[in-house]
């Protein structure tokens, strides 16, 4: 049973992912090793590293695209590597994911990419679709004519918006996004910062996004896993991991020359 | 455990009160939009509006949307009605697609979608197909002119010339292509001397047969045949391979070099097609000769000195000639198709493949509107 009766149960204190002795390996070359990882439900919260870090394979990991070579995955409670294909598809359709380049269907409208996992869900009156369909593309910021335009006819930002849309389609309790911000100029950026933000703290979704941009990470994400050398080198507050004694993730703070004022001495604050 | 969507609707002299229960959420809208349809007025809801929520469990943005939508179509203004008794997550739930509906269902929610199929309309699809039908023609001599100056400029400029895209390209398309069309060719040698020997041997005229298969094939079976492997094999690869780099911005990085795209990747692919499909037409008449041998030795009782004596008499020069003339006509028409659906792939995914399955269908009709021009130029010529 996947309905709201099992979720109310199961959830509240369950951990939303959780990874355990996860081993990643392409051939010699070694991306994880031994990681351990939980998010919890209602975080907000970055995986970052450099690149070839493997943060989009863990990402991956966790959905269920890409098989690890060791470890257990959980995603909302289901073994992503070992459950029977039923549940796994239930669990998929409690989250919803952005890929980089908004991964939207290009035969289909914007409408039509964002009603494609109603449709499949089956379970949504007909007359109820349309404006469905309508309240998710406002709900990721998109302007109502945005609903008749081909992917082709769409700009970076509005392609990742629209990605959201789809991603929001069926009410997930966790959103996973690929770079949401890359690729796009600040001003947007900032924006679909503040979407991520607002889905978080108003409809209580938890969200895991992988990102390089340090001002998404400064402004939004309440946790920073920081993915080096195949493990977990950090994990906590932006604003402390900022004060980090390691040189490699202060770097990450550090090479921002018009930063804003950070909240990085400890003296004056606490 | 209730998960039910439940509404309860008490119209007063004060006004109305919605008292919601159970679970408003996207798993138990079918039944909701049941239950709201049942228990409010299809119109005239009596103002002010009270939606009560403390026994409600919980709501989704879709529950909110199917609750606002329904007070709306009977006669409530929902920046009117009034909340009470809801939790804060609920509260912001509904407040957050309230202040939504103006794009969801009001006004502002323009353009019709496209959910359901669109409808189709018989003239103008007519009309769409005949205008692109003529653009792709009109393009398609336009890309013929480009590409034979490009081979002018080889000519007269044969330093210009890429030898190893050329032999790379060579060893793509014609090489690699001997064994699919040695197979190909061996079996239509063998099916065509098997059908005809039926007939031939009811007549006594077992013969013949060498004479019909060396003829048909080496004039026309052989150049088809090949033709049709070549436009399926290398064609649609020249479509996907240019398709690629133009996708990947790579033939704009050979522009911005201060190259020509024509002389760069057109021409080697050109030119190694012109010269490698006479080769495989070469090798397919060998070819398919042996495979009906193989079956007239089995068959009709000629064995292979038979055969072979037979064919210096039937297969004169000329017809041989005649199927490798053919053969550069049809690959450059194939090169030309497959090299411009490549260079004309646009930027959504969509495009490769439609442009690669457009490339074969177009060499394939292509090339046996040639041969039937080349049917007419070769009866007047009487050859």
């Amino acid at each position: 049973m996947s309905g709201p009766a099992f979720r109310d149960a199961a959830s509240s204190d369950e951990p939303v992912v959780a990874i355990d002795s996860l081993h990643t390996r392409f051939g010699a070359q070694v991306v994880h090793e031994g990681l351990d990882l939980r998010v919890r439900r209602g975080e907000l919260v970055a995986l970052v590293g450099g690149s070839g870090s493997g943060k989009s394979v863990l990402l991956r990991e966790i959905i269920g695209l890409h098989r690890p070579s060791e470890g257990r995955v959980r995603l909302l409670g289901t073994d992503v590597w070992s459950a029977p294909q039923d549940e796994l598809e239930a669990a998929r359709r409690r989250i919803g994911v952005l890929f980089q380049d908004g991964a939207l269907f290009s035969s289909l409208d914007v409408a039509g990419n964002v009603a494609t996992p109603m449709r499949e869900y089956g379970r949504i009156p007909q007359p109820m679709i349309g404006p469905l369909v309508r309240l998710r593309i406002s709900m990721a910021g998109l302007p109502p004519e945005a609903a008749t335009k081909m992917p082709a006819e769409l700009s970076g930002g509005m392609r990742k918006r629209a990605g959201i849309a789809r991603a929001l389609a069926l009410e997930p309790e966790v959103l996973f996004l690929d770079e949401p911000t890359s690729g796009l100029d600040p001003v947007t950026a900032r924006e679909l910062d503040a979407l991520l933000a607002s889905l978080n703290r108003d409809l209580g979704i938890t969200i895991v996004l992988v990102t390089h941009d340090i001002d998404t990470i400064l402004t939004i994400t309440q946790r920073m896993i920081v993915l080096r050398d195949g493990r977990i080198a950090a994990d906590g507050a932006p604003a402390e991991l900022a004060r980090s004694d390691d040189e490699w993730i202060r770097g990450w703070f550090d090479g921002r020359r018009m930063a804003p004022p950070l909240p990085r001495s400890a003296s004056d604050g606490a | 455990m209730s998960s039910s969507a439940v509404c309860r609707y008490e119209q007063t002299d004060a006004g109305s009160r919605l008292r919601l229960s159970g679970v408003w959420r996207l798993s138990t809208l079918a039944e909701l939009h049941d239950s709201l349809l049942g228990c409010l007025p299809q119109s005239g809801i009596g103002a002010p509006v009270v939606v009560d929520g403390s026994a409600l469990e919980e709501i989704d943005t879709s529950g909110a949307l199917a609750l606002w939508q329904r007070l709306e179509s009977a006669g409530a203004e929902p920046n009117e009605v009034e909340l009470a008794g809801f939790g804060d997550a609920q509260r912001a739930t509904l407040d957050l697609v309230r202040a939504r509906l103006d794009e969801v269902i009001g006004s502002r929610a323009v353009g019709r979608l496209a959910l359901d199929a669109p409808a189709v309309d018989p003239l103008r699809m007519v009309g769409e197909g005949a205008v692109s039908l003529w653009r792709l023609v009109v393009g398609n001599v336009e890309w013929l002119g480009r590409v034979v100056t490009a081979l002018a400029q080889t000519v007269l400029l044969p330093q210009r010339l890429r030898p190893r895209e050329l032999f790379a390209q060579l060893s793509q398309v014609c090489v690699a292509a001997i064994p699919v069309v040695a197979l190909v060719s061996f079996l239509i040698g063998l099916v065509v001397a098997y059908l005809l020997g039926l007939q031939a041997t009811q007549y006594g005229a077992n013969i013949f047969v060498v004479d019909g298969v060396a003829l048909g094939l080496a004039r026309e079976f052989s150049p088809l045949i090949v033709a049709v492997i070549l436009a399926g094999r290398s064609g649609s690869a020249f479509a996907a391979q240019l398709g690629t780099m133009n996708i990947t911005e790579e033939i704009d990085a050979i522009r911005t070099l201060g190259l020509s795209v024509e002389q760069v990747l057109v021409v080697p692919r050109v030119l190694a097609l012109v010269v490698a499909m006479p080769l495989l037409v070469f090798v397919g008449d060998v070819v398919g000769l042996l495979g009906a041998m193989t079956i007239a030795d089995h068959m009709l009782d000629i064995g292979p000195g038979q055969f072979l004596e037979r064919l210096r008499y039937a297969l004169a020069p000329r017809h041989l000639v005649i199927g490798l003339v053919k053969a550069p006509v049809f690959a450059f028409a194939i090169a030309l198709i497959g090299c411009r659906m490549g260079m004309t792939v646009s930027r959504d995914a969509r495009s490769i493949g439609r442009n690669t399955t457009s490339t074969v269908v177009q060499a394939i009709v292509l090339v046996i509107v040639l041969d039937a021009l080349f049917a007419v130029l070769l009866q007047a010529l009487g050859l």
